[in-house]
C-alpha cells in the first residue's frame, strides 16, 4: 500500500519494525480488552488499545501524529495507573514498564517520522 | 444428590440398596434413600451383579477384598484384639527436652518448634557456614515421574540425629560429622508413593518394658507411605521383635479394597498415654468411596490393636470384622498431630471427605467432623470434642498444619490449656483443649449459600477467628492482576472476569470456573507456626495462592481422561491429589490448577505470594508482617531471575525460633534458608540450599557447638530442585 512508509535507511526500517509491534501489541489489547469490558472490567484496555492500533498504524504511515498519539497513550497510562494502584511498585509493572520502554523507542523515532512526513509531503507538492 | 448419575454410579447405588440397615444417611435431607453409601464399614453382601462399564471407570468394588500385594510391604495383619487400653507409658524425651536436644517433630509434646539455644544470634549468624552435608539416599531415579518431597525434620536425642529419607528408610547420623551410625533398609516400592514421597519426621520413644541397656529400650519410630509402623533400636537400628511382626504393624489391615499409593502414612505419629495414634493421607479427588480415613490406636510397647475412631461407625471401637472394612470415603487426616498426655487427648487436624468439591453424598457424620480439630480420648476413641474450621468444605481446606499447645493467660489472670490451629484459610483458631471452646472469639459469618450445584447446597454460615490476626489479605479485585505487561495482566483480568467469584467461599460451578481464594496450599499448610512460650511471640509463614477451579460433567471428567488411582487404566499424572481429579462416583469430575497465567507460568494476582508474620499471643496484635523468599529462583516461563528482591514466594516448611532472637525458616522456592531477627523482622543471613528447603528446618546443641539443619529435598508440586540433602550449619568461628 502506497500510504505505508518506504523505508530508506536503517532507522526508518527500525520505525516501521516499531510501528508493527505496536500494532500487533495494540491489536490483542482491542480484542480481549473489548470482551473485559463487556464482562463488566475494566475500559481501559479496549480504549487504549484502539487508541495504540492507530498510533501505530498512523506511524507505520510515516506519520508524527501517530508517534505523538503513543506518547499520549502512554503519558494517559501513566495516570491510569497511579489512579488503579497508587504508588505500589509491584502493581505499577505491568501497567507501565512496557509501555514505557516502547514509548522511548517511539520518542527516538520521532525525528525519523518527521523526515518522513516532509518527504511526503514534497512529493505531494512535487506530483501536484 | 443428581439426577444425572452415571450409568455405572446408578449400578453401584442399586448394589448399594440391597444392603439393609445403611446407618445414618437417610437423614441427609437431599439425599433420597435408594442413593446410600455402600455400606458404612459394615457391608457383606455384594454389590449387585456387575455390568458392563460404561463409564472410562469401571470401580473396583468398595467391598472387594483387599488385593495380595496391596500391603505393599507383604506382612500379615496383625492379631485380632479387642478395643483396650495401651500399656503404661514412662516420660518421654519430648516431655521436657533436654536442653541441647531436638527430640520431636515440633521439638517438644506442645510442637512449639522453639530451641533455647542461643549461641547463634543476629549478630554472629554471618558467620553459619556448611558443617557438613548428609544424603538420605532417596531421590528419583532415571526415569521415574519426580513425585518427591522429603519434607524431613531430623530430631536429636543425646548423640544421635535421626531422621527418615523420602522413601522411609529410617537412619542416625553423627551430629558433628554427619557420618552415618546405622541405617535400616525399609524397602519400599515406587508405587506405594501417593501424592508425594514425603517423610516428615521419625518418633523417639522409651519403653516402659524393656529395662535400659537392653535392645530396644530407646525406640525410633516411624510411620511409611506403604502403611507399616516400623520400630528399631535407636542404638544399632534393627527392628524391635516385640512390636507386631518383627518390628511392624500393617496398618491395611480393614482397610478394604486399595491398591498401593492410595492410602499412605507421611506424618509423625505421636504416642499419648502409651498408644501410638495413626492417621493417613488418602488421595484427593479420586472416588466417593475411597479407602477410610480412620484414626486408630496401637499399643507402642507392642504394636497391638486398641482402638478405631471411624466416623461412620460412630461408637463403634473395633477392628472390622472378617471381610467388612472401616467406612470409606470418610475425612482423612494427614498433618501432624499431636497428643496431650495430661487430658489423655490426642487432637486430629482432620481433612475432607473423599470427593473432596461435591459434598451432597456426606454423612451428618462426616459433615460433623470434616476440615475440624477433634480430640479424641486415647483410652478408648471415642471423640471428646470437636471444632470444625470449615463448614461442609467442598474448597480443599484440609488441616495440613500440626496444632501448637500453649498456655493462654486470660485478661482476668487465669490460665486456660489452649491450642492453636493454624488454617489453610489463613484463619488461625485458639481453642480450650479440655472442652474446645474458642478462647479468642469465633464468629459465624454468612457465607454464599445455597450455591450454584444442584442438590448440594452451601453452609449458610463459617467460623471466623476475629480475635486473631488474619493470615491472608482483602479479597481479590480485578485491579490484583498482574502480570509483565499490559497483555499478560490483561489476559489475568479476563481470567479473573470469566470466573465466579463472590469473596471467600464462592460455591464451586459448572458452568464456568469459580475463583478459590485463599487457596488449598495456605494460608498454613503443613509447615505449622512456632511459639515462645517466654515472649508469647508466634511465627507463621503462610502462602496468599488463589485457585483456579471448575467442576466437569462425568462426560467431560471421561474425555480429559481423569481417572482414579485404582482404575486399571490409571497412569501416573492422569488426575493426582492436586491437580484434576476424577471424583469417581459422583456426577462430576474436578478441574483444578493454580489461578495463573499458564503461557508465562507466573500468578495471575499480584504479588507477594509468601509472608512471614509475627503476632504477640498476650495482645493478639502483628508485631510485624513482610513478604517471604526472593525472585532470584523464579519468574516468567520458569526461568529464574536472579533478582535479590523480595517478592514473597510460595512456601511450605514451618519455622523455628531460638533463645538467639532468631528465626529460621527455608521454605520458600528462592532455595535458600533464611535467618530473621525476631524482634525486628529483619532478615539477617540466608544461603542458597542444593535443593529446594520445603521442610522445617531444626537446631542443636552437640559437643558446645550450635547446629542448624535443613532437608533440602525439595518439592515436585513447588517446583523446586529435588535432592537428598540434609544440609547443616554451623557458627565457623566456634571450636
Amino acid at each position: 500500500m502506497s500510504a505505508f512508509m518506504k523505508p530508506h535507511s536503517a532507522a526508518g526500517w527500525a520505525t516501521l519494525l516499531l510501528a508493527v509491534i505496536i500494532i500487533l501489541l495494540g491489536l490483542p489489547l482491542v480484542y480481549m480488552g473489548a470482551e473485559l469490558a463487556f464482562l463488566g472490567g475494566s475500559l481501559y484496555y479496549v480504549v487504549c488499545g484502539l487508541v495504540v492500533t492507530v498510533a501505530g498504524v498512523l506511524m507505520a504511515m510515516g506519520r508524527p501524529a501517530g508517534g505523538l498519539l503513543y506518547l499520549g497513550a502512554c503519558a494517559f497510562t501513566w495516570l491510569w495507573a497511579f489512579w488503579e494502584v497508587g504508588l505500589d511498585g509491584w502493581g505499577l509493572l505491568p501497567r507501565v514498564f512496557g509501555p514505557t520502554l516502547l514509548a522511548i523507542g517511539v520518542a527516538l523515532c520521532l525525528p525519523v517520522l518527521r523526515r518522513a512526513e516532509q518527504a511526503r509531503t514534497t512529493h505531494v507538492r512535487e506530483v501536484a | 444428590m443428581m439426577s444425572n448419575h452415571t450409568p455405572i454410579l446408578r449400578t453401584l447405588l442399586l448394589g448399594a440398596t440391597i444392603i439393609a440397615g445403611t446407618a445414618g444417611v437417610s437423614a441427609l435431607a437431599q439425599v433420597p434413600p435408594a442413593d446410600q453409601p455402600p455400606g458404612n464399614g459394615n457391608a457383606t453382601v455384594s454389590p449387585g451383579t456387575p455390568t458392563p462399564p460404561q463409564d472410562a471407570f469401571s470401580p473396583p468394588s468398595p467391598n472387594a477384598p483387599q488385593a495380595p500385594g496391596v500391603n505393599a510391604a507383604n506382612i500379615p495383619d496383625g492379631p485380632p484384639a479387642e478395643p483396650s487400653e495401651a500399656t503404661p507409658m514412662v516420660e518421654q524425651v519430648t516431655a521436657n527436652p533436654a536442653h541441647d536436644d531436638w527430640p520431636g517433630y515440633g521439638r517438644d509434646d506442645r510442637a512449639t518448634r522453639y530451641s533455647p539455644l542461643d549461641q547463634i544470634t543476629p549478630s554472629n549468624v554471618g558467620h553459619l557456614k556448611r558443617a557438613f552435608i548428609y544424603h538420605t539416599g532417596s531421590k528419583p531415579a532415571p526415569g521415574q515421574v519426580n513425585k518427591w518431597a522429603a519434607e524431613t525434620t531430623p530430631i536429636k536425642v543425646g548423640d544421635g540425629l535421626y531422621m527418615c529419607s523420602a522413601m522411609n528408610d529410617m537412619m542416625r547420623i553423627d551430629p558433628a560429622t554427619g557420618k552415618e551410625v546405622w541405617h535400616f533398609h525399609a524397602n519400599e516400592k515406587y508405587d506405594s508413593i501417593p501424592y508425594t514421597a514425603a517423610c516428615k519426621a521419625v518418633v523417639y520413644y522409651t519403653s516402659s518394658t524393656v529395662p535400659e541397656g537392653e535392645h530396644c529400650h530407646h525406640r525410633i519410630l516411624e510411620a511409611t507411605l506403604d502403611e507399616r509402623l516400623i520400630e528399631v533400636d535407636s542404638e544399632d537400628g534393627k527392628v524391635c521383635e516385640g512390636f507386631g511382626w518383627h518390628g511392624m504393624v500393617n496398618l491395611m489391615k480393614g482397610m478394604g479394597e486399595s491398591v498401593p499409593g492410595f492410602v499412605a502414612e507421611t506424618a509423625p505419629p505421636p504416642i499419648v498415654n502409651g498408644a501410638i495414634i495413626t492417621n493417613q493421607e488418602v488421595l484427593d479427588g479420586q472416588r466417593r468411596w475411597a479407602p477410610s480415613g480412620v484414626i486408630r490406636g496401637y499399643d507402642a510397647e507392642t504394636g497391638r490393636f486398641l482402638w478405631a475412631w471411624d466416623v461412620n461407625r460412630p461408637h463403634e471401637h473395633g477392628e472390622p470384622k472378617e471381610g467388612e472394612h472401616y467406612s470409606r470415603g470418610t475425612p482423612n487426616s494427614w498433618a501432624a498431630m499431636i497428643g496431650d498426655n495430661a487430658l489423655g487427648l490426642v487432637y486430629v487436624p482432620t481433612g475432607n471427605s473423599a470427593a473432596d468439591y461435591y459434598s451432597a453424598m456426606r454423612s451428618p457424620e462426616e459433615n460433623k467432623v470434616s476440615s475440624a480439630v477433634v480430640a479424641i480420648d486415647v483410652k478408648t476413641g471415642e471423640p471428646r470434642w470437636v471444632f470444625q474450621t470449615v463448614h461442609k468444605d467442598v474448597w480443599d481446606y484440609d488441616i495440613g498444619s500440626q496444632p501448637t499447645l500453649m498456655d493462654f493467660t486470660k485478661p482476668d489472670g487465669s490460665s486456660v490449656p489452649a491450642l492453636i490451629m493454624p488454617t489453610k484459610r489463613g484463619q488461625t483458631f485458639v481453642l480450650d483443649r479440655r472442652t474446645g471452646e474458642p478462647v479468642l472469639p469465633v464468629e459465624e459469618r454468612p457465607a454464599p449459600s445455597p450455591g450454584m450445584v444442584p442438590g448440594d447446597t452451601r453452609a449458610p454460615t463459617q467460623p471466623w477467628s476475629v480475635g486473631m490476626p488474619r493470615l491472608g489479605f482483602a479479597p481479590l479485585k480485578e485491579a490484583d492482576m498482574w502480570g509483565m505487561s499490559p497483555i499478560d495482566q490483561l489476559y489475568c483480568r479476563l481470567k479473573y472476569r470469566r470466573a465466579h467469584y463472590v469473596g471467600e467461599f464462592t460455591p464451586p460451578s459448572i458452568d464456568k470456573p469459580w475463583l478459590e481464594y485463599p487457596g488449598y496450599n495456605g494460608g498454613s499448610d503443613w509447615g505449622s507456626v512456632a511459639y515462645d512460650e517466654k515472649t508469647g511471640i508466634l511465627i507463621a509463614n503462610w502462602n496468599n495462592t488463589p485457585m483456579y477451579d471448575q467442576l466437569v460433567s462425568r462426560k467431560k471428567a471421561d474425555k480429559l481422561g481423569l481417572m482414579p488411582v485404582d482404575d486399571p487404566n490409571y497412569k501416573p499424572g492422569g488426575g493426582g491429589a492436586e491437580g484434576a481429579g476424577a471424583m469417581a462416583e459422583t456426577p462430576y469430575g474436578i478441574v483444578v490448577s493454580p489461578f495463573w497465567d499458564e503461557y508465562t507460568g507466573m500468578m495471575c494476582n499480584r504479588p507477594p505470594y509468601g509472608m512471614i508474620t509475627a503476632i504477640d499471643m498476650h495482645t493478639q496484635k502483628v508485631l510485624w508482617q513482610h513478604p517471604l523468599g526472593s525472585a532470584r529462583a523464579n519468574g516468567p516461563f520458569g526461568l529464574p531471575t536472579h533478582l535479590p528482591l523480595t517478592i514473597g514466594t510460595p512456601n511450605n516448611g514451618g519455622p523455628v525460633i531460638t533463645a538467639g532472637g532468631l528465626i529460621f525458616v527455608a521454605a520458600t522456592t528462592d532455595n535458600m534458608i533464611h535467618a530473621f531477627d525476631i524482634h525486628t523482622g529483619r532478615e539477617v543471613w540466608n544461603d542458597v540450599l542444593p535443593g529446594g528447603g520445603q521442610a522445617t528446618p531444626m537446631t542443636y546443641e552437640y559437643k558446645g557447638k550450635q547446629y542448624v539443619a535443613i532437608m533440602a529435598g525439595g518439592h515436585h508440586f513447588m517446583m523446586t530442585p529435588v535432592t537428598d540433602d540434609l544440609v547443616v550449619y554451623a557458627l565457623d568461628n566456634v571450636n
